[in-house]
């Protein structure tokens, strides 16, 4: 199962990743139109003390959201481990523990509605979601677990043989 | 707050270095209005690019920005080009309202010397100086050769860049002009530099890095003559060269009983004529009829600096400082405000906000400012002034009627402040030579002289990055000059006083004792950076040295806006080790950072400093004076 990781080093805080969020959840499928059409980001990045940190769904092995949900329309889905309200938003009652039990504030309401989280589907399942794609810095990763923590070992030994010299 | 660091400065841990503005901005969180540092939290995080300098927007096939996947823009430009080209554009914008700044200084001099304007020449000894070096003949009299000199600046303002501007021949220490020279940078006329240097900054001109950071230079030794050395000269002629006066500063100083009127800016014209007119039987009458004691015109940002400098002189009457950039908006906030009048540069969108949850009314009183919202333009004209100033007097009454007393909140703080300084006034004081400050230096009681000047800002706290290094230097026998929206920053901490001497060392507080003047000397407004390269000049012409040489430093450690970019680049060329803080947009550049912060001083003896944290910077500086002394053998 591939997750989104983040390398909060190389965050410069361009926002571009919100921006290709947008543009993906939009009919016209570029920035622009999605500014036009007021099409919010499901990702986010806060900033502490300067430093930008991007915060998205970490579509948890057992999702609080879903669990707190007392209607289903917060679900995991089995085979993608996607999980996301959409295709069952209708039985949302906008009693909103999902946003309470989530750890990491990555759902929203939808501005405008009364009955509706808004939070990062993944693209449904697009082989690379947009926001990762996007990232000019490759401060996202999209892939497995393993792979990533490999990469990462990588690094850290080049660091170790870099200060050692 | 990003990049806090545990400062000296802060009274309190507040959005401020001033218990005044901290005060006021607890008051606009009651108001419901957001202020700059709450926008500022709001525009978290800002874009990396950006500020590394790595993203260039000017064609269509753009933005480009720099990363690991994309070292080079769509047009092949690499980081190196568009971080040399994006400096020299952000300079050129500086350039361009310096020299506006001065050619309404020249046009008001002509009309003065036709007898239009309610000015008149206010230091003639300077008049017949400067227009000797340029070669008239001063036998004429006083008012015809007014007219002369402003032409003759107005021709070296609009000369060819193929023409060699006179001021710099004319006021350059020699070493300089050969160090110049020898780049291939002494410059021409400072609308047709600028006109030269947008030209190669458009898309594929010159996107030669080193060549467009030679013409950054080129562009700030043409600013430094004419907008900075030329506008200060020529304002002096004008409304007379600053003298010894006190004055005061800060929020406090607002007295509720008056029409209250404030001079935002940076152009002191028209708040001139509006001091004058203000002492007027007739406006007195018409405030008092409105129920007022009479009307105080307060100075805000570099205009109230301009004012505060001639306050003994033509701004006799002037009410005080209020602040600087930053707190334009809180000023408003005092709702004791009933006008403020906006001209050239920096007033922010920010204060019609405030302005509209209070009766304050913001007019425009120069031909390009204009904001949304904002319908009163009396837009100055050397020849109506005398009539506008009292239309914005009336306006200031009319407004004061509508104050709703119930709704004003203004802080107690108000700070003396002695003001005044330029060469001038030094040598005044010093009894007519520079000898015995040049002494003080040669026994290092003096160790050095450190130019604290430029903007102010919030990414480190208000002012106080700068108030920080200030006391740092003095605490180690340097001596400071304010220049700028720091001026306010020290005036409103009390640096602008003989009493402040107490924060010196052993030194510098003997100086300033025997002397009574304070360890920060007001040089005035940001355009009188230039009255810091004139005394700088004429420190290195008495000692026969290059001003590289000299135990100066220069530091903007919270420059904002365009204006001083084209300053600090000056700085450097004219061959002081210069502090900047913020970080300026041009660490995306390898090459760009190297030659600023070391290769250029092989060729200019200047350098830019970056460094964040005060403390550190003043002890770089204080290094870099120690090390020059040390070369002069002193």
């Amino acid at each position: 199962m591939k997750e989104i990781f983040v390398d909060l080093d190389k965050c410069v805080g361009c926002l571009t990743c919100t921006l290709a969020c947008a543009a993906e959840h939009s009919n016209s499928k570029d920035i622009v139109g999605a500014m036009l059409e007021k099409v919010r980001s499901r990702i986010a990045v806060e900033s502490v003390g300067g430093k930008p940190v991007p915060l998205m769904c970490r579509h948890c092995e057992e999702p609080a959201c879903v669990d707190a949900c007392m209607t289903g329309a917060m679900q995991k889905d089995k085979v993608t481990g996607i999980v996301t309200n959409e295709g069952h938003e209708q039985k949302c009652v906008g009693c909103w523990m999902c946003i309470m039990a989530c750890p990491y504030g990555v759902i929203t309401p939808v501005e405008g509605e009364t009955r509706l989280a808004l939070k990062c589907d993944r693209c449904g399942g697009k082989e690379v979601p947009a926001c990762v794609a996007s990232c000019p810095q490759g401060a996202l990763i999209y892939d497995e677990a393993k792979v990533v923590a490999e990469l990462r070992r990588h690094n850290a030994a080049q660091l170790a043989m870099s200060k050692a010299v | 707050m990003s990049n806090c660091q545990t400062c000296s400065s802060a009274a309190q841990c507040g959005v401020s270095a001033h218990a005044s503005v901290n005060q006021m901005h607890e008051r606009t969180k009651e108001l419901g209005v957001t202020t700059v540092f709450d926008r500022y939290q709001q525009q978290q995080p800002q874009c990396g690019f950006g500020m590394q300098g790595i993203c260039c927007q000017l064609c269509s096939h753009g933005p480009c920005r720099i990363t690991p996947k994309a070292p080079q823009g769509i047009c092949g430009a690499t980081a190196d080009t568009i971080v040399a080209r994006n400096l020299v554009r952000l300079e050129s914008h500086g350039i361009a309202a310096y020299t506006h700044h001065l050619e309404e200084i020249l046009k008001t001099i002509k009309a003065t010397a036709q007898g239009k304007t309610p000015y008149t020449i206010g230091d003639e000894q300077k008049l017949r100086e400067i227009a000797g070096v340029v070669g008239l003949d001063t036998t004429k009299p006083t008012n015809a050769l007014a007219e002369e000199l402003a032409d003759v600046m107005l021709h070296e303002l609009r000369k060819g860049s193929d023409e060699p501007l006179a001021l710099v021949k004319l006021f350059a220490p020699k070493t300089r002009l050969e160090a110049w020279e020898k780049l291939g940078i002494i410059p021409g006329g400072p609308l047709s530099e600028l006109r030269d240097a947008m030209t190669k900054t458009m898309s594929n001109i010159d996107t030669d890095p080193v060549d467009l950071l030679l013409t950054a230079l080129r562009l700030a030794i043409s600013t430094g003559y004419m907008g900075l050395v030329g506008t200060i000269t020529m304002q002096d002629i004008l409304l007379g060269t600053p003298s010894l006066t006190k004055s005061e500063a800060d929020l406090g100083i607002i007295d509720e009983e008056n029409v209250n009127i404030v001079a935002h800016g940076h152009v002191p014209l028209v708040a001139t004529a509006v001091i004058k007119a203000a002492e007027s039987k007739e406006m007195q009458e018409l405030a008092k009829k409105a129920g007022a004691k009479g009307i105080k015109v307060y100075g805000s940002m570099c205009t109230g600096q301009e004012l505060m400098q001639r306050s003994a002189t033509s701004a006799k009457g002037y009410a005080g400082q209020l602040g600087n950039w930053i707190t334009q908006e809180f000023m408003i906030a005092t709702g004791a405000v009933d006008l403020v009048m906006m001209d050239m540069n920096c007033s922010i969108p920010g204060m019609k906000a405030v302005a509209d949850k209070f009766h304050t009314k913001l007019v425009s009183v120069d031909r390009i400012l204009r904001m949304a919202g904002v319908e009163d333009h009396v837009d100055y004209e050397p020849e109506k002034v005398s009539e506008q100033a009292k239309e914005l007097i009336k306006m200031a009454i009319k407004q004061y009627k509508q104050r709703d007393k119930s709704s004003v909140v203004i802080p107690k703080g108000k700070a003396p402040a002695v003001a005044g300084f330029s060469v001038e006034t030094i040598l005044g004081a010093l009894g007519g030579s520079l000898d015995p400050l040049l002494d003080a230096v040669k026994q290092g009681a003096i160790k050095g002289i450190a130019a604290v000047v430029g903007c102010t800002n919030n990414r480190n706290g208000h002012d106080s990055q700068g108030l920080t290094i200030m006391r740092e230097l003095i605490k180690n026998d340097v001596l400071v000059i304010a220049a700028g929206c720091m001026s306010s920053a020290s005036q409103i901490e009390r640096l602008q006083t003989p009493e402040a001497a107490e924060e010196a060392g052993e030194g510098l507080k003997a100086v300033c004792k025997m002397l009574g003047i304070p360890p920060v000397l007001n040089f005035g407004s940001c355009v009188d950076i230039g009255r810091i390269g004139v005394a700088v000049t004429a420190i290195a012409n008495a000692l026969g040295v290059d001003p590289s040489q000299l135990p100066v430093v220069a530091s903007a450690p919270e420059y904002l806006e365009q204006k001083a970019v084209a300053d600090g680049v000056f700085a450097v060329a004219f061959g002081l080790l210069t502090h900047i803080g913020p970080v300026p947009p041009v660490t995306g550049s390898a090459l760009v950072t190297k030659i600023l912060t070391e290769d250029v001083e092989s060729l200019t003896g200047g350098k830019v400093l970056v460094e964040e944290n005060p403390v550190e910077a003043a002890r770089k500086m204080l290094e870099h004076i120690n090390q020059k002394r040390a070369a002069l053998g002193i």
